[in-house]
């Protein structure tokens, strides 16, 4: 298998560091090669393209994708927020002759800049087939029901991101049930986090966040599916925020889609940094491990709506 | 040769930004005699000013330069026709639609106006007089399509004196109105209304039914249209059954209903609906045992009358018709793709307006009483959303459905009749209620029935503790919503229906993106198609209420009847013509004849030269240019002429 | 500019009358003439146009599948191809010659055609 060039960003190598040793081990697992990007830098993040003037949300990834495209073909950035803003770059840079030629000059060369770019559920679903997961995961996952959750970054603007169906997204789907897992119709798989909120109006991302994951518990979901790390934080490490806010006692584990991956390979639970996570997964962790902690609740909880499309059933009901 | 040139000022739609009186001034022209501008040239004063011209300036061509000829051609060769001319010797320039209407620099055009009236009288200057022949036409109409439109048109034909045959796809006549439980504005019973005028379409002598009949092919022309009808096999003898219904009793296979746009159940062999015209069962194959397993014959068993046929095959008539009249309808837009927000129809209880119909609907699988489809109990809180596929460029959906914010008022307004203590709540972008009565039934159903009228659109719909929450925003207030609803009614859009698009080519008809068929103009033929015989009547031309279906079926009934009213049609003369003496009897212009329009004539030499049938030719041209030695010609567009245009144009 | 764009009366002429009675603004280099159908036309005569001086030749008729006659845009489909091909040995840049298809409903699209086409010639002069 080919090697990709591997870009992780500011919060894989600080506040969401499981996310990338997971990702790194399972991707050492399924045999696929990751050259981490020399000297990588910034990719902007919001601050450099909403908040300052000149190109420097453009430049910053710009040069990523420049030593990136030294011997790959394809780079993948598993921070949803990471491969937006590449992928951001590389559609103003392809739009702009006069764009690209600033850039090489302050490079100091020929800019390259049409590596291909792929999130982290791309490059499983490119490396990895349904097929042959399931059969490596021996139904491992039975049992559990995950929710998808997809944000927005990994989908929006549909057009630029051009990756799965942005207003009903749903590529995470194929691989998960491949685990064994169930995964039904999650209807905020992509409503808003409440994002970069949290610093300034921290009520809001408590009020979003409450919601998804009230309606994931209604619904009867094990945890909820993320690939990225704001949306992790906004729904694991703020779960106890909402919950005193609130008043309530939520208790969803938000698990990264390379960890659920990685459970489903047989990978141990605390070398995937499942322990990390400020939302124990315990319960989830006792249901998958052969001896069920509540028999009581084999399957899920039954408030779940089963998703029928068929409208029989009500002759009889009159 | 005196050529009279007049060009028209349509007011100021072309004075505005085309100098009249400079593009006139091609009358300086070789051969022109005469030019003048004319403030309306279509008008009465208009026509005598040409007529006048013709007689005291003894002109004999004429080159009006005005609108499009596809709006005026037929006035105006009528009126040089009344000074004497051959109506062919007038020749139309378009200085309207493709001048002044789209250029706003007055310099581009009125030089574009003055280079295409140069145009014209180079090309009217080649012009030769033709004459039109006249050829028999078959006094029958076919209608295709079995709803109000189609069953108004054929009840208004036949009642002219006029034979017609009515195919219909369905088991039954009836259409979506049959589905319907009352209309707005009046809260008629809409089965109450149409049933009999169904059994009079059925049972009147100059009506011949075909019902689970499909149009296959058609061929020649206005007047004279070849028809070949499949009657799809039901294995039910139509002439046998009784519609006594013992076989939907026993019958063991289920299967859905499709009357009830799917709510509820049918069997396999089942008569459509109880108020059915014909009534007569259908057996459909893919859901029957007997077919399925190769082994059952239940409904054989039990029929009394002999009238189920296992082997029946499906029958092509062919049949000649003078006129045809398209009401094929439409079906309500198929949202589940498009809107994942609202569970892609995961969720039983989010349904459609026409479901939700059926659920009112004393006739309908609950007997009238509201039950919601999940676990049949009477919902409470009822949310409707208009403008589901209407008005939404996000799914590709941009026009408006005409009717949905009517029904929505109407199925709100019975929601209160049939559950009083139930409250409605209506997500709308604007009401639309532009029609007799219509505005003041939207205030009623908010002011005497409290439906709760929302502005704003629906974001998300998910189930909830056996709820379902719709999330939405009321634009006006600037608040997010969230409602807490028992049901939920999507007012889907209108789509054409299936298959629109394969009959008009069958029949050669233009359609637009949507598949709806198109008039032949917007304002002023609003029932005719561009295909001379071929008339359009309710919903299949565009999402139309059912007044506004039912008299634009009358229309085109009248138009049908116009048309076959005289016994005789006059034929175009612009047809192909063979200069038989150079003919080489190639035959390439056989080849390429798509109405097979040309035939051998042979000399006494025994040399075969071509000719052309004038009653079958169209007048295409496409023989005219694969003639080798170029001796067809198309009369009203030869060589001579299009080369002269083309070259006054460059000179 | 001159340009020549021969059109067939069923479905380009009535969509260049809807882009009319839209109002859809246009260039004036295009003279609109019309035809019963794209079948009529014979590649000599655009050959002819250009001979003469044409800047440009734009054919459009009816989508293929949607022609009045049947098949008459098939037959000019095929003639126009091989002309189109052959232009460049005559010395007349391929760009200047154009056919395309543009249905009665499709008066917006007509604009952009005339549009595009007019910029596309006028970009050669």
């Amino acid at each position: 298998m080919s090697a990709y060039s591997y870009f992780p960003g500011c919060s894989l190598t600080s506040s969401a560091g499981e996310y990338d040793t997971s990702f790194r081990l399972v991707a050492g697992t399924l045999g696929i090669g990751l050259d981490e990007i020399n000297d990588w830098n910034c990719c902007g993040a919001s601050p450099a393209p909403h908040h300052w003037g000149g190109n420097l949300g453009v430049m910053l990834p710009a040069r990523n994708l420049h030593i990136a495209g030294y011997g790959h073909e394809a780079m993948v950035a598993p921070c949803a927020g990471c491969y937006n803003r590449h992928k951001n770059a590389q559609h103003e840079l392809a739009a702009s002759a006069e764009l690209r030629e600033q850039t090489s000059r302050i490079l100091r060369e020929p800019l390259r800049y049409q590596i291909e770019i792929l999130n982290l559920v791309e490059l499983f679903d490119r490396e990895i087939s349904p097929e042959a997961l399931a059969e490596r995961a021996q139904g491992r996952l039975e049992g559990l029901n995950l929710a998808t959750y997809y944000g927005c970054l990994l989908t929006r603007p549909a057009k630029i991101m051009n990756f799965d169906n942005a207003r009903n997204p749903v590529s995470m789907k194929p691989l998960l049930r491949a685990t064994g897992a169930q995964s039904d119709h999650f209807p905020f798989k992509s409503e808003c986090c409440g994002s970069y909120m949290g610093l300034a109006k921290k009520e809001i991302v408590l009020r979003a966040g409450r919601r998804i994951i009230e309606v994931a518990k209604d619904l009867g979901f094990d945890a909820i599916i993320t690939a990225c790390p704001l949306c992790h934080q906004n729904l694991d490490l703020r779960q106890s925020q909402i919950n005193k806010t609130y008043g309530i006692s939520l208790e969803m584990p938000i698990l990264y889609f390379s960890q659920v991956l990685g459970l489903a390979l047989g990978l141990s639970a605390d070398d995937l940094g499942i322990d990390a996570h400020m939302v124990s997964a315990r319960k989830l962790l006792a249901k998958i491990s052969g001896s069920a902690v509540d028999p009581a609740s084999p399957a899920k909880s039954g408030d779940a709506t089963e998703p029928t499309a068929t409208l029989s059933g009500i002759g009889e009901a009159s | 040769m005196r050529i009279g040139v007049f060009v028209c000022q349509c007011g100021t739609n072309i004075a505005a930004t085309v100098d009249t009186e400079k593009a006139a001034a091609a009358g300086s022209l070789r051969d022109v005699h005469h030019a003048e501008t004319i403030q309306y040239t279509c008008s009465d004063p208009g026509q005598r000013a040409i007529i006048d011209a013709i007689r005291e300036k003894e002109l004999t061509r004429v080159v009006i330069a005005a609108c499009s000829p596809r709006m005026h051609e037929t006035t105006f060769r009528r009126a040089v026709t009344r000074a004497g001319l051959n109506p062919f010797m007038m020749d139309m320039v378009n200085i309207r639609e493709h001048c002044s209407w789209v250029h706003s620099d007055v310099d581009t055009a009125t030089g574009k106006a003055i280079d295409l009236t140069s145009m014209g009288v180079a090309r009217v200057r080649k012009q030769a007089s033709l004459f039109s022949s006249k050829v028999p036409v078959t006094n029958r109409v076919l209608v295709i399509g079995g709803g109000v439109a189609g069953i108004q048109a054929a009840l208004d034909i036949a009642d002219a004196g006029l034979p017609v045959t009515m195919v219909e796809r369905g088991p039954s006549i009836g259409g979506n109105m049959a589905r319907l439980d009352k209309t707005f504005p009046t809260l008629d019973c809409s089965s109450c209304i149409l049933t009999p005028r169904m059994v009079e379409a059925n049972q009147h002598e100059q009506i011949d039914l075909m019902v689970n009949s499909e149009v296959d092919t058609v061929r020649g022309h206005v007047g004279n249209f070849e028809v070949d009808i499949r009657k799809k096999a039901t294995c039910v003898i139509e002439e046998k059954c009784t519609g006594c219904m013992i076989c939907q009793e026993k019958c063991p296979s289920r299967a859905p209903d499709e009357f009830n746009a799917g709510v509820g159940e049918s069997k396999a062999i089942s008569v459509p609906f109880p108020q059915a015209v014909p009534l007569v069962a259908n057996l459909r194959k893919e859901h029957c045992r007997q077919f399925i397993r190769g082994k059952c014959g239940v409904c054989k068993k039990v029929c009394k009358s002999g009238a189920i046929d296992y082997e029946q095959e499906d029958e092509v008539t062919t049949e000649r018709f003078g006129a045809i009249v398209v009401a094929t309808g439409y079906e309500p837009y198929d949202w589940r793709e498009a809107y994942p927000d609202y569970g892609g129809g995961q969720y039983p209880d989010v349904i459609t307006s026409l479901q939700y119909e059926r659920l009112l609907s004393a006739s309908g699988p609950t007997g009238g009483h509201v039950r919601r489809p999940s676990d049949g109990e009477e919902p409470r809180q009822v949310v409707f959303i208009s403008c589901v596929g209407s008005r939404d460029e996000s799914v590709g959906r941009p026009f408006c459905c005409s009717v949905g914010c009517m029904y929505i008022a109407k199925q709100a307004i019975l929601t209160k009749e049939h559950i009083p203590e139930s409250q409605s709540y209506v997500f709308y972008i604007d009401i639309r209620a532009g029609g007799k009565g219509y505005e003041e039934f939207t205030r009623r159903a908010q002011k005497e029935y409290g439906a709760v009228y929302l502005r704003g659109r629906v974001g998300k719909i998910y189930p909830s503790k056996g709820k379902l929450m719709v999330m939405g925003t009321d634009t006006l207030s600037g608040e997010q919503v969230e409602i807490e609803a028992d049901l939920v009614v999507l007012a889907a859009g209108f789509a054409a229906a299936e298959g629109a698009g394969e009959l008009a080519r069958k029949l050669n008809i233009s359609y637009d993106q949507y598949e709806f068929l198109s008039e032949s103009h917007p304002k002023l033929r609003p029932v005719e198609t561009n295909t001379g015989g071929i008339f359009l009547a309710g919903a299949c031309q565009g999402p139309k209420d059912i007044p506004g279906s039912v008299a634009q079926a009358s229309a085109a009934a009248a138009k049908a009847i116009g048309l076959l009213s005289k016994g005789e049609l006059e034929t175009s003369p612009m047809v192909a013509a063979v200069n038989q003496t150079r003919c080489t009897g190639c035959f390439k212009c056989r080849d390429v004849c798509p109405y097979n329009a040309i035939e051998a004539v042979e000399a006494r030499d025994g040399h075969q030269t071509a000719r052309v049938v004038d009653s079958l030719c169209h007048g295409c041209g496409v023989c005219n240019v694969a003639c080798p030695p170029a001796v067809i010609s198309l009369k009203g567009y030869t060589d001579n002429q299009l080369i002269a245009e083309t070259l006054e144009l460059l000179r | 500019m001159k340009l020549i764009g021969f059109l067939c009366n069923w479905c380009s002429y009535a969509g260049a009358d809807m882009a009319g009675t839209s109002r859809i603004q246009q260039p004036g280099d295009l003279h609109i003439v019309r035809m019963p159908c794209t079948g009529r036309i014979n590649p000599l005569l655009i050959l002819k146009a250009f001979q003469e001086g044409a800047d440009g030749v734009l054919v459009s008729g009816c989508h293929p599948g949607d022609c009045h006659y049947n098949d008459g845009n098939y037959y000019a489909r095929r003639r126009l191809e091989l002309l189109a091909r052959m232009l460049p040995a005559f010395g007349i840049a391929s760009e200047r010659f154009q056919y395309t298809w543009v249905s009665a409903s499709e008066g917006a699209r007509w604009a952009q055609v005339v549009d595009d086409f007019t910029e596309r010639v006028r970009s050669l002069q």
